[in-house]
């Protein structure tokens, strides 16, 4: 029997592309190399709140660079990502600021959330101010990893097929329970991990990943983290799968390998 | 004789040890690809006021994952990067104005030293070592003496406007001249999908020098 597979943790969050573009490449090389791939449902909201870092597209020249590179990247991964219609509206002309305050006061997340829907916002951007954008669907990602964790895979797949390729809403429970649906799983298996978003053991499931991540070093999603001759190496963003061929001694054959090179 | 060359300039400030990861691989992918590098000095702190931006430093646990980060690219891209023991006082503090004055200097009057000049720069702030990059020391004085001219001011401040009308919220930028588009792109980390648009090959950020072209 050869050497041990080497252990990949992928901590993600469907609300970021880029680690929708990580985890299709890891999907892909998890057949070719010798590594054992473990996915990891974290909050990226989280993470800003606990690093003091903010989402990207805030910065308005950074937002219109996500928006034309991932426009390329889409086609070298070949992963159909696609921007939402209002994204520029939304994230470049309104900003974070006016996001929060109305007038010279505060207003409430549900205040925000209502004026938000009557303006026709993406769910993308209302995610992205209100940390409610991936709770919900994340914490359904951390039970399906609890109780079927061989579905975790299609399933967060799935979701993000719905944000990022579709401009489908991932917050409301109907929305989640198609996503499940699509990967696989019978509405009745769907119901119950549904049900078990709201449980204390959930909650908590999502609060431990997420704090691990920040432990590792995280400012932001996708973080691979790998394990490698006894060292632990955390790297940062969908375009550091060279370096990790690197690291583990791989061979890297772009964001696409050939099929033919899987091991059965 | 075969298709023209697509121009790339590289937009880059000494201060960036992303800037010098991509200089390097586009300095050893120029004469493997059918390509014109086009070095621009710039201004990243230009860069940093026009976009509203900040340097990814500011942020501790950015800092902290850029060391550790650059420690390992160093080998992947063979560059001997070594973070600087005082990093604050000289990348945050001191700047590089000068610098890239200088090398907007060194474009104007002898732009075939643009290349090695720029690399004993990096060589100083991001490295052990510093070799001598070739200049003459008469040649090093009249490039010193122009870095306070308005002119050179004036050129470094314009290609920092350029890179700014791309785009540029950061440096490394590298922008390409393709099948009459351009595209964009940002950081060290944007080599192999520039190989794509030109429809060339990504040979790793360490090609074989085999492959050259004569």
């Amino acid at each position: 029997m050869g050497p041990l597979p080497r252990t990949l943790e992928l901590f993600y969050d469907v609300l970021s592309p880029y680690s929708w573009l990580c985890f299709e490449v890891l999907c892909r090389y998890q057949k070719i190399w010798n590594v054992k791939l473990q996915l990891q449902p974290t909050l990226i909201a989280g993470i800003m709140k606990d690093s003091g870092n903010k989402p990207p597209a805030l910065l308005p020249r950074k937002g219109q660079y996500l928006k034309s590179e991932l426009s390329l990247l889409k086609h070298h991964f070949q992963v159909p990502i696609k921007f939402p219609k209002d994204f520029f509206s939304v994230i470049i002309d309104k900003g974070e600021e006016n996001r929060m305050h109305v007038g010279n006061q505060v207003e409430s997340r549900a205040a925000r959330n209502q004026r938000a829907r009557k303006e026709g916002l993406s769910r993308l951007r209302e995610a992205t101010g209100s940390e409610q954008g991936s709770l919900s669907a994340m914490r359904f990602l951390t039970a399906v990893n609890m109780e079927t964790p061989e579905m975790l895979e299609k399933v967060s797949r799935e979701l993000w097929m719905r944000v990022w390729s579709r401009d489908e809403d991932i917050s409301e429970p109907q929305s989640i329970l198609a996503a499940a649906e699509k990967a696989g799983l019978s509405a009745e298996q769907a119901q119950g991990l549904l049900g078990m978003i709201s449980t204390a053991e959930v909650k908590k499931r999502l609060m431990e990943v997420t704090e691990v991540a920040c432990k590792y070093g995280a400012f932001g999603l996708p973080v691979t983290v790998a394990h490698v001759d006894g060292q632990t190496h955390m790297l940062f963003g969908s375009d550091r799968m060279e370096l990790l061929a690197y690291l583990l001694g791989e061979k890297w054959m772009g964001p696409v390998p050939p099929a033919l090179n899987a091991r059965l």
